[in-house]
């Protein structure tokens, strides 16, 4: 079970690196679905380098995300940030319920095309999920661990770095792969102002009627998040099994 | 020594601590024994700052503890609490090395001083020191607690209910482990329970509070023979009263002089113990032995009933 789950990751990730650098290799996989002798392997750049610029974005949005995120959920459950904690709530939830294609419109015209808007879309969108979570983890240490840590004379802040932090992490990375994942589908609207992605792939599928082209663009998406999340759950796990907890 | 002097507690109108005062002397166990809600734990965290008073103040060798910044206060004086409050993310000796690292002591003598500690409350270095609190039972869980609050080898040692969470065996055993482990280091403890027979096992001092207040406080002897009418004669049991009292007295204080058959008894057990071997052999008497086995006397059911009797 465990073996298989092993070399299910190692072939997902040979497959996905194999497929962004050399593309051409499987093309009799797309021809099927060509018309009319339409390319069926993308051919308006290269893969790896739009695979490359999709995680960038993503990447970049979603540290922003996490900073943010975390350092509102630690403020918000200090005895000085906790009258903030309902109003913080609405903001963040604010993000999530306004459609990223609704901020890049709105972004567009302030920051102008390119990555930019699709950074704040992505930075919002992610927001919430991080968020919760912070909350959540910090909200549950066991109120015994708390008042022993303070019996023994930690600080506040060695209290949240030293014990409250720690023991909230496999919580706050849950909701990091949360954005993370989402952020990775997100990302393709990127493409319709001009932000370097994978989406990029999709749309030009879209506008010459190429299913291949779509294919391909949605299926380097889903591998890569299978991937993320898989890797980021290995570690959550790590991380909760030492806790003496288990997911 | 600790004194602690008229302290209140009031949160509102609500009267949890009631002018209390009491001195606790260096090297003694003083047992705060009461029903669940009497203000125990309150009192005991006044103590170490957990709470702020209301009014009164405690003084640590004379020194008010308002004087002293509260984690310095604390880093000095030791704290269990029931059900431990291990870090479950730290190791077995990352949690013992706490406050010496909070203190800023070096790697070297962290190690050593850990190490110390395991043996100590026999529990072996080379298997515990890496285990993840989770992995252990509850009565280790519980051993490493006290060892963690004993790191930085502090004068004072606070516990608040620290066998509660034990099976009824493992907390005897806990009990006198922490007896000898007291007696050998000299520390000075304050325990809260609400366990009248742990207060008798372990107390030099015990202290009965009900209702925010201090009813009495004595050795307990002095609470077995003239218990405050009400709720400490109740809580002291009118009767297990002798049987206590026998278990407080040793063989050596009803030693008389002669001799007697069969197997001698030690003259550092105590009378509950003596009386019971002999209702189980069916002698009147028995010899007694000192701690090189020479015979010093011998020891009589008469004898040691006098010192169950109500005194006169
Ligand atoms: N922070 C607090 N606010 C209000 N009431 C409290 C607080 N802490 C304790 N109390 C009340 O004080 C009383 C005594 O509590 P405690 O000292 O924990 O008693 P014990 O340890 O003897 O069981 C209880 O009735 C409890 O509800
Ligand atoms: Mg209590």
């Amino acid at each position: 079970m465990k073996m298989s789950a092993a070399s299910l990751r190692i072939a997902a990730f040979v497959l996905l690196v194999a497929f962004v650098s050399a593309p051409q290799l499987f093309a009799f996989v797309f021809e099927p679905l060509t018309e009319n002798g339409a390319p069926a392997i993308y051919n308006q750049g290269s893969l790896l380098s739009l695979t490359l610029a999709h995680l960038r974005t993503v990447f970049g949005a979603v540290v922003a995300s996490t900073i943010v995120a975390v350092l509102l959920g630690i403020f918000v459950t200090r005895p000085a940030g906790m009258e903030f904690l309902p109003l913080s709530r609405s903001i963040v939830n604010i993000g999530q319920t306004f459609p990223p294609v609704a901020v890049l419109a709105v972004a567009v015209p302030i920051v102008g095309f390119g990555e930019a808007p699709t950074l704040i879309a992505l930075f919002l969108y992610g927001l919430l999920p991080i968020f919760e979570n912070t909350l959540s983890g910090l909200t549950q240490v066991p109120p015994l661990v708390l008042d022993a840590a303070k019996g023994m004379g930690m600080s506040p802040r060695q209290r949240l770095l030293g014990v409250e932090l720690p023991l909230a992490l496999p919580v706050i990375l849950a909701g990091i792969r949360l954005s993370a994942i989402i952020n990775l589908g997100t990302a393709t609207i990127g493409s319709t102002v001009a932000a370097k992605g994978l989406g990029e792939v999709i749309i030009a599928g879209l506008q010459s009627n190429n299913v291949a082209f779509i294919l391909q663009g949605g299926l380097v998406v889903a591998l890569l998040a299978a991937l993320l999340h898989d890797g980021l759950m290995t570690l959550e796990r790590t991380i909760a099994s030492r806790l003496g907890r288990s997911m | 020594m600790i004194e602690i002097e008229h302290l209140s507690k009031h949160y509102g109108e609500t009267i949890v601590v009631d002018d209390v005062s009491l001195r606790v002397d260096e090297g003694t166990i003083t047992v705060v024994v009461g029903t669940s809600g009497a203000g125990k734990s309150t009192l005991l965290r006044m103590i170490n700052r957990l709470v702020e008073p209301s009014a009164g103040r405690v003084l640590i060798d004379g020194q008010d503890t308002m004087s002293i910044p509260e984690d310095e206060l604390r880093h000095r004086i030791g704290y269990v609490i029931q059900g431990h409050g291990l870090f479950p993310h730290r190791t077995v000796a990352g949690n013992i090395a706490t406050v010496p690292r909070l203190l800023g002591w070096d790697a070297k003598r962290i190690a050593q001083r850990v190490e110390e500690l395991l043996l100590l409350f026999q529990l072996d270095p080379a298997e515990f020191a890496k285990k993840y609190p989770h992995e252990l039972s509850g009565g280790q869980q519980q051993r490493v607690g006290v060892a963690r609050a004993l790191a930085a080898r502090p004068a004072l040692l606070l516990m608040d209910e620290p066998f509660g969470a034990l099976d009824p065996l493992i907390r005897s055993k806990a009990q006198d482990d922490l007896l000898t482990i007291q007696r050998r280091l000299g520390t000075t403890v304050v325990l809260v329970t609400h366990d009248m027979e742990e207060a008798f096992h372990l107390g030099d001092m015990i202290a009965v509070m009900d209702e925010a207040r201090l009813l009495q406080y004595g050795t307990a002897a002095e609470l077995l023979t003239r218990p405050l009418p009400g709720f400490v004669e109740r809580l002291v049991g009118t009767a297990e009263r002798p049987f206590r009292l026998l278990s407080l007295a040793k063989v050596g204080d009803a030693v008389e002089p002669g001799s007697a058959e069969g197997e001698p008894v030690d003259v550092s057990s105590n009378l509950r113990d003596a009386l019971s071997r002999l209702i189980w052999i069916g002698s009147p008497t028995a010899p007694v032995a000192d701690a090189s086995g020479a015979i010093v006397g011998r020891i009589s059911v008469d004898g040691i009933l006098a010192h169950g009797r109500r005194p006169t």
